[in-house]
């Protein structure tokens, strides 16, 4: 009885495993011999390619939630068979998911570096295998740019001039001093915006001055502790606005602002995203203005930028394919046009 | 040396039969190559690249197991180190920082040496003040995060030598690269110090009966000192590994390695609570662990369900322990005799 409850028990659950990866290799591979009515879906069938997406988030997070399905419709629409991973954020898992990319030869990867910095051994191994990288959302860092056929994703640097171009135009020419929340350690877009934001207001409204600036790891709970920290080192009333790297940073800073009893209509704050989380705050006129960043044209261009590179329509210098930097504000925060996705 | 005696005996009364049955019996490793050759055969039947391509299935494994090889050093005394996390990314930092200013060679050793400094922290804690180790652990791992990012100025540390980075993770005897070669060696010299060693060997008797080794004049300080050591320098190499492979040090770096290392050692029929366990177990269990984790990344499985498999695989090795089998099976037969009892009322 014991025995065949302890032999059992395994045998359950990896016929279940067996169910799952079988039944994920099926699906991967249903797009190669599912017909089309139109003539250009028969002509993608015909040429059907392999790929990997190496992302660092998933079905795990808002953004990767919203990211995905229109990622794996375009994927579908193009005849691509994606197998798409998930590193977590953690660069040595990404550079694992690489090796077993490099190692499964697929026709292109589709690379959403976890650390900008520790990339370049998997953008090599990729390179000698004679294996295709474009990258989606984060771009790379200049010196590896060489490895990659094209980027598509948000203007990370232009996100953060047009978060501080909202925050010059409504600060005006009063002198301010605001505290800065900026996105996770290392991370591409985070250390984009930031150079962003900095430059901009450095050179258009120099009467804005950064009193401090902390990291955060993008999620409200952290940026409310971090943001409730300094704004007890500076002192509240030193305080006249933030710039918050995304709306989920936002909404922290403005819940650490409430937390103090004050109304965080009074402040100047920016943020970046147009989030589910955001866009309200822009409505009720406590985010002063944010960016608009669209998770669905993030996923789709992914895969479609990586299909003109396979079919040759890419060109041979490396393609940049960026999503528009909307500013979101008070004005035009209810536009359908800029309905948040994620 | 209650065990000895109790396999001489067994030994003499059965015959070489009863000599294989008491050493299976001893054999901690059972269920874990039960679920090895589960795994191994579901994934070679749905997955064959994870074999085909056995160098990047290598990898994975090492990338695992190093940590969760040093791990159980301090869990065959039944002490926790929590710490192996940030002492992983510490040490990358270190060994980026003083490498960029000098050379490789030293910035490794820099590494190395910080974690014993790490780990003799750790050791005093718990074994002079008395601190539970997963509360001492728990502590140097909130700190030594907060150092290796005050370390790096709270971004990747670029390694200067980068053309060496890129070499290391190179194969260099057949398709082997210095990780898998380095993570096997480990394996060997931990196995060799834990099963021939007489200090290795007193790891088991401090985690079986701690008073009945103090009894036998086992200096359990100075075991859970080197317990330690070994858990922290090996992390440190792995660190160094991944900072060199990478050509970068992430300061956030091992954040899915702590539960990773754990499971590894759980799977492999390591007991938390020390006296029972084996480096080999810890070896099949990241190569369950690794194996597992290489297929279901083929199939492109989303992570919340690889952690479903994963949770289940752990489940599994936690519940067919006999031990816990017996307290269930208890449990139930409790449970109907009360029942049985109420209804003759």
């Amino acid at each position: 009885m014991r025995k065949s409850r302890l032999v059992l028990a395994p045998a359950a659950l990896l016929s279940a495993a067996a169910l799952v990866l079988t039944g994920c290799a099926t699906e991967a591979e249903e797009p190669a011999s599912t017909g089309s009515t139109t003539e250009a879906a028969t002509e993608a069938e015909a040429e059907t390619f392999n790929v990997y997406a190496l992302l660092p988030q998933g079905t795990d997070q808002a953004y990767g939630t919203t990211y995905l399905p229109p990622m794996e419709a375009a994927a579908a629409e193009l005849g691509i068979n994606l197998t798409i991973t998930n590193s977590q954020y953690d660069a040595d898992k990404q550079a694992s998911e690489c090796e077993i990319a490099v190692a499964a030869q697929p026709d292109g990867i589709i690379l959403w570096p976890a650390v900008g910095d520790a990339v370049r051994p998997c953008l090599e191994a990729a390179a000698a295998a004679g294996i295709p990288v474009t990258v989606t959302n984060s771009d790379l860092f200049d010196a590896d740019k060489e490895l990659s056929a094209g980027f598509s994703g948000p203007d990370t640097y232009g996100q953060g001039v047009a978060s501080a171009e909202i925050m010059c135009e409504i600060v005006g020419d009063a002198e301010v001093s605001i505290i800065q929340l900026n996105g996770s350690i290392g991370n591409s877009t985070a250390i984009d915006r930031d150079n962003g934001f900095t430059d901009t207001v450095a050179a258009n409204c120099p009467n804005v001055t950064i009193l401090d600036e902390q990291n955060t790891d993008w999620t409200k709970a952290t940026a409310q502790q971090v943001a409730s920290e300094m704004i007890t080192a500076q002192g509240l009333e030193n305080i006249d606005g933030i710039y918050a790297a995304d709306d989920s940073i936002a909404a922290g800073a403005i819940a650490a602002l409430e937390a103090r009893g004050v109304d965080a209509a009074d402040y100047f704050i920016t943020g970046i995203g147009n989030t589910f989380m955001g866009n309200p705050l822009v409505a009720e006129g406590k985010l002063d203005g944010t960016v608009f960043q669209s998770s669905s044209w993030d996923g789709g261009n992914a895969v479609r930028l990586m299909h003109s590179v396979l079919t040759g329509a890419a060109g041979p210098d490396r393609e940049l394919l960026l999503m528009p930097s909307v500013k979101v504000t008070l004005d035009n925060a209810t536009d359908p046009s800029v309905a948040p996705e994620w | 040396m209650s065990n000895q005696s109790v396999i001489k005996m067994g030994s003499e009364s059965k015959g070489p039969l009863g000599k294989l049955r008491v050493t299976l019996a001893r054999r901690t490793e059972g269920r874990a190559v039960g679920l090895f050759l589960i795994i191994a055969t579901v994934v070679t039947l749905t997955q064959p690249l994870v074999f085909t391509a056995y160098q990047v299935t290598l990898g994975r494994i090492a990338l695992i197991g190093l940590v969760a090889l040093g791990l159980t050093a301090v869990i065959l005394m039944g002490e926790l180190d929590l710490s192996v996390a940030s002492t992983l990314a510490v040490s990358g930092v270190i060994m980026t920082v003083v490498a960029n200013e000098t050379n490789v060679l030293i910035g490794v050793l820099a590494a190395l040496a910080a974690s014993v400094v790490i780990s003799l922290v750790n050791a005093f804690f718990v074994a002079i003040v008395g601190i539970n180790s997963f509360i001492a652990t728990l502590g140097m791992l909130f700190a030594l995060r907060g150092f290796a990012l005050v370390l790096s100025d709270e971004q990747p540390v670029k390694l200067a030598n980068t053309d060496f980075g890129i070499a290391f993770g190179q194969p260099i005897l057949g398709p082997l690269t210095p990780r898998i070669l380095i993570f096997f060696a480990i394996f060997i010299l931990l196995q060799i110090f834990v099963s021939r060693v007489r200090v290795g060997r007193e790891f088991l008797a401090v985690g079986g009966n701690r008073q009945a080794a103090y009894d036998a004049g086992i200096p359990v300080k100075r075991r859970i000192f080197t317990g330690f050591i070994i858990s922290g320098g090996v992390a440190a190499l792995a660190g160094v590994i991944n900072a060199l492979e990478r050509t970068a040090a992430d300061p956030t770096a091992g954040s899915t390695v702590l539960l990773a290392s754990f499971a590894a050692a759980i799977i492999g029929g390591n007991y938390l609570k020390g006296g029972k366990g084996s480096i080999v177990g810890t070896l099949i269990g990241a190569a369950s662990l690794g194996m597992l984790q290489v297929a279901l990344t083929i199939s492109g499985v989303q992570v919340p369900v690889q952690e479903i498999f994963i949770g289940g695989i752990l489940l599994i090795a936690v519940i067919t322990d006999p031990s816990s089998l017996r307290a269930v099976w208890g449990s139930i037969n409790t449970v109907i005799q009360g029942l049985k009892n109420s209804r003759a009322k």
